[in-house]
């Protein structure tokens, strides 16, 4: 157990390459709801952005509006299944515990659906499809706490990762919520233009083609500095069959050729105002989200990864 | 008053008594048979059924053989931190510090979220599988067992899906008992008793051994980090990785400033960017 191996390159001491710490236990629902999660959120950034007039952003906050409702019931669903005893999720609601970010998401989650339903339900009546004197139940000004919880939502899964032991999750505080936020809000740019694809609003999906290239900008510039910074803490998201995984199905495919795609459809609908391609769009749309759930999937399972590896774990990150 | 261990590695013979104790109080299940050709450890680490494990560290000298051979045992528990990890992630509020000052999972409120899995930064607390069985449907002590459930103190009762470790012998304790494992321990490797003596104790030790040329210290008291001094504290001899201990051990929440800060401007910036994308929408 010599710590200088023969030619004379120190090792790390470990005890028999036995890992230090203990593997996550969340496995794909807890990946679904963090895409889910983010999608809803950022449903909620764009109801409160597109809430106006024009007829197609009145479709786009129609939207951000029901959508953001569903998902707030539909994400912490899934998320109650993955845990030991589901019938007790709601155990979640005797404390509140301020340095817990598990803790505040549940009560952020809470606080999303109470504003998200009657959101819901009242742009529901504005189109006739309720009674209409619940559209007074959801005045415009509800858009604004709901964006801000969104917000939050998008950020607290990020800072839950990082606030634990896991290596890898430790090293990116500054990142992961980071990556996550830009990640949660190109996903629901792209779900929203897939719902608008064959409406016929260009304006709406060019704004939302920029807002997804800001977005998947923003991504890409977060992760390459990440995989700078992380280093040895890295390794298991950005090397190995994982890593390979990650960069061609989040980077490349999910950020890069969503650039491309949205950069090319700005520009020619800034040539052609009428012109729109329904196809460039889906594909676009469709490549981001796989991308945002692969982030979401490789930040996990890197994490079990890295949680394996005694080497990074014995001086924890700052 | 705190309570808490001293565990002075010098004098561990590896015995596993305090294994064998401790699963035996607690009725932890057997976690199977299995050769690791790890030394003489065959449990390989703390695990929600095993709340006490002796860590063999083998070291042989390449040169002359045999001169320099030690062998290095070790009874790892949970450290039952000033600040622990574990607590303040917990968010259902199952995780307390009880009136002895140990850090105490209560079986009946925990959830299973399994957060307090990752944010201890010893890697102690895991959850343990669902058990649809009744347990020890042998067993005939009906008062014993009739206890058990009411003190309901077992993590095992019920249904398992829940999270577990070292309750300090919470139980024990409360009937003014030692804690199955010191009680069991044959060399007083595991002193049991407050936190503030053993200390005292403690250090006595350290100078001892210093006086003999050992390079003795204590881990997990006198701390600076986060994580705070650790009730239940070791006397190690060699560095902390050798014994599977964390050198730096970083308590988890002091990093979420950062994290909701680097979202907060980030969630703003983009929105920002939005608002100039969609102007004129309105
Ligand atoms: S060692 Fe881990 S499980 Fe034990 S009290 Fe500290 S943080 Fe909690
Ligand atoms: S698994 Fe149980 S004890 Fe651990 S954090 Fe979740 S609710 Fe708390
Ligand atoms: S104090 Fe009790 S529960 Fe903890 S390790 Fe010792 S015997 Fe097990």
């Amino acid at each position: 157990m010599a710590d200088v191996l023969p030619g004379g390159e120190p090792t790390k001491t470990t005890y028999y390459g036995r890992p230090l710490l203990k593997r996550p236990h969340w496995d794909r629902t807890v990946t679904i709801y963090l895409f889910l999660g983010g999608i809803m959120g950022g449903s909620a950034i764009l109801t409160l952005l597109a809430d106006g007039e024009a007829a197609g952003e009145r479709r786009l906050a129609r939207n951000g509006k029901y959508a953001s409702f569903l998902l707030s019931v539909v994400a912490p669903g899934i998320l109650v299944t993955h845990l030991g005893r589901p019938e007790r999720f709601h155990h979640m609601m005797r404390v509140v515990k301020v340095k817990s970010p598990m803790s505040l998401g549940v009560w952020g989650l809470i606080a999303f659906s109470t504003i998200a339903a009657p959101n819901a339900v009242a742009e529901a009546a504005r189109n006739g499809h309720a009674p209409r004197w619940l559209s007074a139940v959801g005045p415009r000004w509800l858009n604004l706490p709901m964006a801000l919880l969104g917000a939050f939502i998008m950020s607290y899964t990020g800072v839950l990762l990082s606030a634990t032991a896991i290596p890898l999750w430790a090293k990116g505080k500054y990142h992961i919520p980071a990556m996550s936020v830009c990640s949660a809000l190109a996903g629901a740019c792209a779900l929203h233009s897939l719902l608008l694809a064959r409406s016929s609003a260009p304006e709406t999906l060019t704004r939302l083609a920029k807002m997804g290239v800001f977005a998947s900008l923003a991504e890409v510039v977060i992760v390459e500095n990440f995989r700078h910074y992380a280093g040895e803490f890295g390794k298991p998201m950005f090397e190995g069959a994982l890593g390979q995984r990650f960069r061609n199905l989040t980077l490349l495919a999910g950020s890069v050729a969503p650039l491309v795609l949205n950069g090319t459809s700005i520009l020619k609908n800034r040539a052609n105002q009428r012109e729109h391609s329904v196809s460039r769009t889906l594909v676009s749309a469709a490549l981001t989200l796989i991308g945002g759930y692969v982030l979401r999937e490789t930040l996990i399972e890197a994490g079990k990864l890295s949680a394996d590896d005694p080497t990074v774990s014995s001086r924890q990150p700052r | 008053m705190a309570t808490g261990f001293f565990t002075d590695t010098t004098i561990c013979i590896g015995c596993k008594a305090c294994e064998v104790a401790c699963k035996q109080w607690n009725e932890l299940p057997s976690d199977g048979f299995e050769f690791s050709g790890d030394s003489y450890d065959n449990t390989g680490s703390l695990s929600g059924t095993t709340w006490r494990h002796v860590s063999f560290v083998e070291q042989l000298s390449p040169e002359p053989a045999g001169a320099e051979d030690r062998w290095l045992m070790m009874s790892d528990v949970c450290k039952h931190c000033t600040h622990a990890g574990c607590m303040e992630a917990c968010p259902t509020g199952a995780i307390i510090r009880n009136e002895f000052n140990n850090v105490f999972v209560q079986p009946d409120i925990c959830n299973g979220c399994g957060y307090c899995v990752v944010s201890c930064p010893f890697g102690v607390v895991d959850l343990i599988a669902k058990v649809n069985e009744p347990r020890h449907a042998d067993y005939n002590d009906a008062t014993l067992n009739q206890e058990r459930e009411h003190t309901s103190q077992t993590a095992l009762q019920g249904s398992g899906g829940v999270a577990a470790k070292c309750t300090l012998c919470y139980d024990r304790q409360k009937i003014g008992m030692v804690p199955a494992c010191a009680k069991a321990c044959p060399t007083e490797s595991i002193q049991f008793g407050e936190i503030e003596e053993l200390r005292e104790r403690a250090s006595k030790r350290v100078e001892a051994l210093q006086e003999r040329g050992l390079p003795a210290y204590l881990y997990g008291a006198g701390n600076e980090g986060s994580v705070g001094d650790l009730n239940a504290f070791f006397l190690l001899i060699d560095k902390p990785e050798a014994y599977n201990l964390p050198a730096e051990p970083v308590l988890p929440s002091t990093r979420q400033p950062a994290g909701y800060v680097s979202a907060a401007l980030t969630a703003a910036l983009l929105t920002l960017l939005g608002l100039a994308v969609f102007k004129g929408a309105k």
